[in-house]
């Protein structure tokens, strides 16, 4: 290998409690994401594809197991540090974008920013500029965002999840509900951020989404079922 | 950055938005203007008091306000004039009145009799006429806000007061009584109206001179006087208000009023705000993971409280000046001490930190993985 892992899960399980019982929606998994790679999670619906991911993203904490960021292990850390963990090294990539539908494009941008706290200094504006420039977006930067059309916001939510120029980009199943040509440009566009050194880890269960990825992880029944590699960095 | 995405967030969800504010206008609005009466009230209730110029009233004993005084002699007025330290001591006459109205009816007024020259305590503001007035044998003023119940007199008029001649002499602004209308006239004229004889007065009136402290001549003054009580005119003014206060329910039916006001409010501001997180609970969720913690959540919340409070005091506070401005010279007693405005600001920012908790709550408990949903 090449390259350190930017992430670990060393025997990582999650527990649900629907109410009565305790239910093991993950089983012990162990898994490690590269940089310059994007790694495909895919399985059928309840699989624990988004379980999977939402522990990477230090959203979810592990029932069981440990989870380490660049080396360093931040299981037990307290929410506030996992926040401000996940504030400097993540970008996401929702579902149908979730944008804030009360801001401008430009804001949604600036937002993942300074949710924190801290003005908009030139620099940083000029950085989502330069993101929009990139992404064919900024004629829309003072546009609200909730008047774009689903390609355009997902590719806004790609220029939000760059802004803190992340090591790691976390999308859930962004594609779902976008023409191929609006999925086309989605994909190229986080398969170029891979190449450009970030792990792109990506959660779908889209068939059209495989040959972008270097890595196809299969999950079923809360099990990783099948796992390609990486294919950079071995 | 922050700020302004509070706000955007906040006004995105308008109908909500405008419930809230609309709930602390109604707190501004119908709080204040409950307060502007009772404020008004209560200085109609001391007017006679507070506008006495005076510095300590002496009356008599056993008595809880000014109004249910009976008379004291002449003869204290003398006892307490030579005393170093006053600058002069006045005797007055107050006492009921009734009067005959043109059209045959008759209206209770209240009858307060200053000596000539001085008229102290006399009224200060006039719509026609002065203070002069009183100096006529039998002139008595009136106030503009009483012509209509009075069936309009004009100056020259003449009045039937307790059986007895009167004329107005000058038509006064502003100088409103709680018990009836004031009918301000010179000492001999009260006395001949409330039949009272010349040997006695209701309340003497002292000024003391510059440099006198007060309640040190308060109590020289009682020590003198032992048969009467000596009391310091803002003590009695409280005193005066007070009792009305307890003894007729106005007290008991504006807290009542400005309590239900309030809480209306309250539940108006707590309902919306807490219907505007929940139709943002996945834009919060998002922001959450983003890298929002709880506290950065919170502070977008308090800000939008912050600024439903501020737009609500404002336009809030508009209505209510609307309201005592056109209220002005009526009836309708309404009149604001310059701190309660701020008092009230204030009270009601409190009150929509208050309302805004439940949507607090439920907005730090949203979970990030809620983004992923």
């Amino acid at each position: 290998m090449n390259n350190k892992p930017v992430i670990q899960l060393k025997g990582v399980a999650r527990d649900f409690f629907d109410g009565k019982q305790k239910r093991r929606v993950l089983e012990k998994t162990d898994i490690e994401i590269y940089p310059k790679e994007l790694t495909i999670l895919s399985g059928p619906s309840g699989s624990g594809k988004t379980t999977l991911l939402t522990i990477m993203a230090l959203i979810l904490s592990p029932s069981e197991g440990s989870v380490i960021i660049k080396g360093e292990d931040v299981t037990d850390l307290p929410e506030n540090k996992l926040a401000t963990l996940r504030l400097k090294n993540y970008g996401f990539v929702f579902q149908n974008a979730a944008l804030i539908s009360a801001l401008t494009v430009m804001e949604n941008i600036l937002i993942a920013s300074t949710v924190q706290g801290g003005s908009v200094s030139k620099l940083l504006h000029q950085r989502a500029e330069d993101i929009l420039k990139r992404l064919g977006m900024f004629e829309y930067a003072n546009i609200k965002s909730e008047k774009l059309s689903g390609g355009q916001k997902q590719r806004v939510a790609i220029g939000r999840s760059l802004i803190n120029d992340p090591a790691i980009i976390l999308c859930d199943e962004p594609t779902a509900s976008l023409d191929v040509e609006s999925s086309t440009i989605v994909l190229e566009t986080l398969k170029g951020l891979s190449e450009e050194g970030r792990s792109v880890v990506l959660v779908t269960h889209d068939p059209r989404v495989f040959p972008y990825g270097d890595r196809l992880v299969q999950i079923e029944d809360g099990k990783i079922s099948s796992d390609t590699g990486s294919q950079i960095n071995d | 950055m922050r700020r302004s995405a509070s706000l955007k967030m906040l006004f995105h969800e308008r109908a909500t938005a405008l419930g809230s504010i609309a709930g602390v206008v109604a707190i501004i609005f119908l709080v204040g203007q409950q307060l502007a009466i009772l404020f008004g009230l209560l200085s109609y209730m001391s007017f006679l008091v507070d506008n006495s110029g005076a510095d300590i009233w002496i009356k008599t004993q056993n008595t809880n306000n000014f109004n249910a005084s009976g008379t004291i002699p002449m003869s204290y007025r003398d006892r307490v004039m030579g005393v170093e330290g006053i600058e002069w001591a006045e005797p007055v006459v107050i006492g009921a009145g009734l009067v005959k109205l043109k059209n045959g009816n008759f209206q209770a007024a209240q009858i307060f009799g200053t000596r000539r020259p001085h008229l102290v305590g006399g009224p200060t503001r006039f719509y026609q006429g002065s203070i002069d007035g009183l100096l006529d044998g039998e002139g008595v003023t009136v106030d503009k806000l009483d012509l209509a119940t009075l069936d309009f007199p004009k100056i020259g008029d003449i009045f039937e007061i307790n059986n007895k001649r009167a004329r107005v002499t000058a038509i006064t602004q502003g100088m409103q009584g709680f018990s009836g209308f004031i009918l301000y006239t010179n000492i001999e004229k009260a006395r001949e109206l409330v039949s009272m004889s010349t040997d006695r007065c209701s309340n003497v009136l002292i000024k003391v001179k510059d440099g006198t402290k007060i309640e040190e001549m308060r109590l020289l003054l009682q020590q003198i006087l032992p048969k009467a009580e000596v009391i310091a005119t803002p003590k009695l003014s409280k005193q005066t208000r007070l009792y009305y206060l307890q003894n007729t329910g106005i007290g008991s039916s504006f807290g009542l009023t400005t309590i239900i006001a309030t809480i209306v409010g309250v539940v108006v501001i707590s309902l919306t705000m807490y219907t505007n997180v929940l139709n943002k609970t996945k834009d919060y969720a998002v922001l959450r993971a983003l890298g929002a913690r709880k506290i950065d959540v919170l502070y977008i919340v308090f800000l939008q409280a912050m600024y439903i409070a501020i737009i609500g005091i404002f336009v809030g506070f508009t209505l209510l000046s609307m309201f005592l401005f056109f209220t002005k010279d009526s009836g309708l007693p309404s009149y604001l001490p310059w701190w309660m405005p701020i008092v009230h600001a204030l009270g009601t920012i409190l009150l929509c930190i208050l309302g805004s908790t439940i949507a607090m709550r439920r907005a730090v408990s949203i979970e990030p993985a809620t983004a992923f949903r």
